[in-house]
């Protein structure tokens, strides 16, 4: 086995490599942490903490521009990887044209879910600029909302492809 | 998992081997890992992640569809190829799988590597008398899915092999097929009943009977007696009624056994015609 593609735990510390919002990041995680509790660490709220066990969807962070459960991804097998939290997409003085949308279409109650769903939202709307309502909810399937019906979700995603398109 | 010393991401199938094999390391192969990260046994000291492994392509080999053991199931899903065969129940499957968030990770290699019931894969892959390729020490080969749980197989996947493609035979390209997975909600992981029916229609009589079963029993099994009844005398209601006594036999429920001889029949008149 090549040494560069192993790393062993010192003192149940792993040292491991990430991009973060576009920031290269030395980060140590303990044996056995993952990465939903390395991200919260660096500060990164937005990434909520729901069920932590991959049913919820409020977690989902983009790891090499997929979105996936960062309570089910061990911190160390994101080693070299992309990260991109909610933190990364826009700010508040600054939304993303998909943040901005779910504001607009009253999509957004207690809002502990909808980093994920926004997420999940960017990655369905890089592929396919303009999906159809059954590729949205497919695409949502894994963020819970407990507060709605999703159907304002629903649409501010609808909206945010066309703005999306718009744009070019 | 807080025993782990060593996280390996190998960027060969013989480098993860040599790995998987050296004792010292007492590794574990993980491949997306979202059903066995949180629950890896305390004697595994090495996660051993496949991420990096040239095994994720699907392609045609022989007139055979090959699907790379890392392939995730969201690539499944819109995959060209698993989409036009056998009436694209492979990418059905996929899709049925849990959550888009799950999809994006999990592979075809780790959802049949352990014999969960409720998972998706081998319930279809039995249906369609697949075959896998695996690595062991003793190099590599091709061996019936059907044998990969039995305890005759002698390797463990994951602890002492390392599967590497899943091969649909040709023949069942243009099989007719449905999979059927019925679940508390769509994207539960844990399903009640996984169904996988296919058949062809020659003359009055059915032949390329596949009647397979999974989530109603540890492992996943093709019902045998039922599949002979609808070849034999061709008519659903009949095959029903042998395909429930024989998931009651397996202590299926009676409430699943009677659910799963009702699809059967909903498929023999609605899809073979």
């Amino acid at each position: 086995m090549k040494k560069q593609n192993m790393i062993e735990a010192r003192e149940g510390l792993f040292e491991i490599a990430l991009t973060v919002n576009g920031v290269k990041r030395v980060v140590c995680v303990k044996n056995g942490e993952f990465l939903l509790d390395a991200v919260r660490r660096l500060g990164l709220k937005g990434t909520k903490k729901g069920c932590d066990t991959g049913d919820c969807g409020s977690c989902a962070v983009m790891l090499n521009g997929l979105p996936v459960l960062a309570c089910l991804v061990p911190a160390v097998a994101a080693h070299e990887g992309e990260i991109t939290t909610i933190e990364g997409l826009g700010t508040v003085r600054s939304p993303h044209p998909i943040q901005e949308a779910f504001v607009e279409a009253g999509a957004v109650q207690c809002g502990f879910c909808i980093p994920g769903m926004i997420l999940a939202s960017k990655h369905l709307l890089d592929r396919t600029p303009n999906p159809a309502e059954a590729e949205i909810r497919k695409a949502l399937d894994g963020n819970l909302c407990r507060c709605t019906g999703y159907v304002k979700q629903v649409e501010a995603v609808k909206i945010a492809a066309k703005r999306l398109r718009a744009e070019g | 998992m807080t025993h782990i010393k060593y996280y390996a991401f190998p960027q060969t199938v013989k480098e993860a081997l040599a790995l998987l094999l050296n004792k010292r390391y007492k590794a574990m192969a993980v491949a997306g890992g979202t059903l066995v990260a949180k629950t890896l046994p305390d004697s595994v000291e090495t996660y051993l992640d496949l991420k990096n492994l040239p095994i994720k392509g699907i392609k045609l080999s022989g007139g055979d569809l090959v699907i790379g053991a890392g392939a995730s199931f969201d690539v499944i899903d819109r995959s060209k190829l698993c989409r036009s065969w056998a009436g694209g129940v492979i990418s059905l499957a996929a899709a049925g799988c849990s959550s888009q968030l799950i999809r994006n990770r999990a592979t075809i290699g780790g959802n049949i590597a352990r014999p969960h019931s409720f998972n998706i894969f081998p319930v279809v892959l039995l249906g369609l008398d697949a075959k896998v390729r695996l690595v062991s020490r003793a190099g590599a080969k091709v061996a019936d899915f059907s044998g990969l749980y039995s305890p005759d197989f002698g390797l463990k996947t994951g602890l002492d092999c390392i599967i590497t493609e899943i091969i649909i035979p040709a023949k069942t390209k243009n099989w007719k097929c449905e999979f059927i997975k019925l679940a508390k909600t769509e994207s539960s992981w844990e399903s009640y009943i996984t169904l996988f029916f296919a058949a062809e229609k020659r003359g009055r009589s059915l032949t390329q009977v596949r009647v397979a079963v999974g989530a109603m029993s540890p492992k996943p099994f093709r019902v045998l007696a039922a599949e002979k009844a609808l070849e034999s005398v061709a008519s659903g209601p009949e095959a029903a009624v042998i395909f429930a006594r024989e998931l009651e036999a397996a202590r299926a429920g009676r409430y699943r056994s009677e659910a799963a001889s009702s699809l059967l029949k909903r498929f023999v008149s609605e899809k073979i015609k």
